[in-house]
């Protein structure tokens, strides 16, 4: 079958079954995969009573027709299932080598129900699907896991997905980890992963994935190389990873600072990706095929860390600035906690900044937090707080339970920095307005994934064909409401193919290659329609869920004008929402989907 | 009126900057100088070469070159006529510039990629020069 394998591995975990179900084409064709297609696969699996972390919850790792080709930059799977932080539809994806070797060992995704009487462990080898015990790995840290899995395997080329301690204790803001540190990281599929008593999931195979027209795939390929060496934004990341957009992202206001509530700080400048190259990194690291490796290797000598896998931007931002820290090395040894035990580094950065601020407020006293005094700038408030956080110990197990959580706890639920219950990113409204739009209308909560006019209103990214093009940033007129819908329907596609967002040749080659691996023959015209369906088909979940228009909104915190970059911008979402819904086709008025 | 592209411009770009404390600021560190190279369009028929030298904050320099070889800069930056009356407008934000190859830079990118607000103070100062761009007056 040309672009998939056909297969899809069903394992019932209650009853240590497992199965395989032909890929619906159908769904394939109109879906295309990632969490697209996992998001019309989990339509008919769940309902608005469904616990996320009950065993009726499906979680579903799943590829795309791209991932495991030559493509460039095509080396990630998704994670889905309704997300236990936020109560509906979850998604997280990441890149490394277990997309690839996923496909590479026969399947196109997983579907995981049900849950293991004790801890346990999978494996597909060549298409062999095997369950193990997995008790000797609990407690076991992510890499650890990942290190001891494939010693068991006898195989070094084996990839795992695998949780750490913070999955493996429910903590909502857990990640799926695999290739050492990458991260399948947002919407607690950690938890959900550690609720079903799976550990890790290993995957070893040699098997091709089939291409339709082969020559044609060669080519597009070659085409796409030569491309990027125009694109200064993928040179850029190339020399400084994703940290490099830290200065501009000062300059503009974006990059929050003190709970997303102050506009500027000049010891922010210390978090420079540029920096980080020049004092604290080994070398860079890349995903399976990608000619950008924007991944970076670092050492931080204060802390006795010689060798592990560094921050990108949102990781220095969410653990850096918005906590009113300026030390690197204090960065890179907190993300490396999270890392091993196994946490989004957005969320827990949040989580905790807002712990600050309600210190700072007098909300909270040393009496709720085992006697600690939390304020922002404390690298060992910080750092104990990640480790209290990852074990649920004492006010840990508070913070394991996200921001929206502890501001409702503390009767403060305005202070929260969520939408939908999902933690902000590191990309401020009020830098780029369109943001606010993505924001709010992202299916997962608070997403700078799932549409990224910050990168568009700064000429990065840009899909001309489909009008996505750069404008001005503070413009929250209708027309921006559009831009959003469309940015978010394209970047829906690309989290379908599944590409990585930083590989940007064109939608031209973007069509070519779809289309040379599948054998298909869409047209430009019919890809923003596909990326609405997948959104509208989110929503549509989303709306089971209980989800109405007046989730589709903003915190207060975010609305509030702040001096620097941002220039006292506040978005007008009310004017952009209305335009996004007609440009999706829904009810202009309550967002409902009209077909 | 000071014409662009011209001696006067650069001259008086150079005076604006020695005289801003934003700049100063954001630009403490920096060492590089530029070469402005103006291309020509349908609007400006010609080409011009402004060099512009930047240190610690200050501009101890600037003129009219008559070839880039004239006095060779750390850093090019090269844009059509119309793309640098825009920036000079302040109608394009010159990183939007530099991402979409309306601008075309050259140079250490990762000590650009260091100092974006230095940019941004550039571009204003260059809003106080009071510019006639061939009879088009800003």
């Amino acid at each position: 079958m040309n672009g998939y394998t056909g297969k899809l591995l069903h394992v019932d975990l209650s009853n240590h079954k497992t199965w395989v179900e032909d890929l619906n084409l159908d769904f394939a064709r109109e879906y295309i995969g990632g969490s697209g297609l996992a998001a019309r696969y989990l339509d008919e699996r769940i309902d608005h009573q469904t616990d996320p972390l009950g065993s009726e919850n499906t979680l579903i790792f799943m590829t795309g027709p791209l991932v495991g080709t030559a493509m460039p930059s095509a080396g990630r799977y998704s994670v889905c299932a309704l997300s236990p932080l936020t109560g509906i539809w979850g998604e997280a994806n990441s890149g490394g080598f277990f997309g690839p070797e996923l496909r590479f060992s026969g399947y196109d995704g997983i579907f995981i129900t049900g849950k293991a009487e004790k801890p346990t462990w999978l494996s597909i080898v060549e298409g062999k699907v095997q369950l193990h015990d997995a008790s000797g790995l609990i407690g076991c840290d992510t890499y650890e896991t990942q290190r001891r899995v494939r010693q068991m395997l006898g195989d070094e080329r084996t990839r795992v997905a695998c949780i750490g301690v913070a999955g493996e204790k429910l903590v909502k803001t857990a990640a799926v980890i695999n290739d050492h540190g990458r991260a399948a990281a947002r919407t607690g599929m950690g938890a959900v992963m550690g609720a079903k008593n799976l550990k890790a999931i290993a995957v070893r195979g040699s098997a091709a994935v089939q291409l339709a027209n082969a020559a044609m795939f060669r080519e597009t390929v070659k085409q796409i190389a030569h491309r990027l060496n125009d694109d200064l934004a993928a040179q850029a990341m190339k020399l400084a990873g994703t940290a490099g957009y830290v200065n501009m992202g000062l300059m503009y206001g974006d990059m929050p600072i003190r709970y997303f509530q102050q506009g500027e700080w000049e010891p922010a400048e210390n978090l420079s990706g540029v920096l980080m190259v020049e004092q604290y990194q080994n070398r860079n690291t890349a995903c399976f095929r990608c000619p950008i490796a924007c991944g970076r290797e670092t050492r931080a000598p204060s802390y006795q860390l010689e060798k592990v896998d560094g921050p990108e931007y949102e990781t220095v931002a969410a653990l850096g600035s918005l906590l009113m820290i300026d030390n690197l090395e204090t960065v890179i040894m907190a993300n490396h906690l999270c890392n091993l035990y196994g946490m989004d580094t957005i969320s827990v950065g949040c989580t905790i900044a807002l712990a600050c601020e309600l210190s700072e407020r007098g909300i909270l006293s040393p009496a709720d937090t085992d006697g600690m005094e939390i304020r922002y700038g404390d690298a060992e408030t910080l750092l104990r707080l990640v480790e209290k956080t990852a074990r649920r110990e004492g006010f840990g197990d508070v913070l394991a339970e996200g921001s929206a959580s502890l501001a409702e706890r503390f009767g403060v639920p305005d202070l929260a920095a969520t939408v939908k219950r999902l933690e902000v990113p590191m990309h401020d409204p009020r830098a780029f307005s369109g943001m606010a739009a993505i924001y709010a209308l992202s299916p997962r909560g608070a997403c700078h994934m799932q549409g990224d006019i910050y990168g568009v209103d700064t000429g990065q990214g840009l899909a001309p064909e489909l009008g996505i093009l750069p404008g001005e940033r503070f413009d929250s007129s209708q027309e921006k409401g559009r831009l959003a819908a469309l940015s978010q329907a394209w970047r829906s596609l690309y989290n379908a193919l599944i590409l990585c967002q930083f590989q940007n040749p064109g939608v031209d080659l973007v069509l070519q290659a779809l289309n040379a691996a599948t054998g298909w023959d869409y047209t430009v015209e019919e890809l923003i329609p596909i990326g609405k369906r997948i959104v509208t088909q989110k929503r549509r979940i989303n709306l089971r869920r209980g989800i109405t228009r007046k989730d589709d909104s903003l915190p207060k915190i975010l609305l509030q004008p702040l001096e620097g970059g941002t220039e006292g911008n506040v978005p007008n979402l009310e004017e952009m929402l209305t335009a996004a819904y007609q440009e999706f086709g829904w009810d202009a008025q309550s967002g409902i989907p009209l077909l | 009126m000071l014409k662009f592209p011209s001696d006067e411009w650069i001259k008086e770009l150079s005076k604006q900057l020695n005289e801003s404390a934003d700049y100063e600021r954001s630009a403490k560190d920096w060492e590089g100088d530029f070469a402005f190279i103006v291309e020509p369009d349908e609007a400006y028929p010609q080409t011009a070469y402004l060099y512009l030298d930047l240190f610690h904050g200050k501009s101890p320099s600037a003129g009219i070159l008559n070839s880039v070889d004239e006095k060779p800069a750390k850093y090019t930056l090269a844009a059509p006529f119309s793309a640098w009356r825009k920036v000079i407008e302040g109608k394009l934000d010159p990183i939007q510039g530099m991402m979409t190859r309306k601008l075309k830079l050259q140079g250490d990118m990762m000590q650009i990629m260091r100092y974006p607000k230095a940019a941004k103070e550039i571009i204003a100062c260059c809003a106080k020069i009071p510019t006639d761009f061939d009879g088009h007056h800003s």
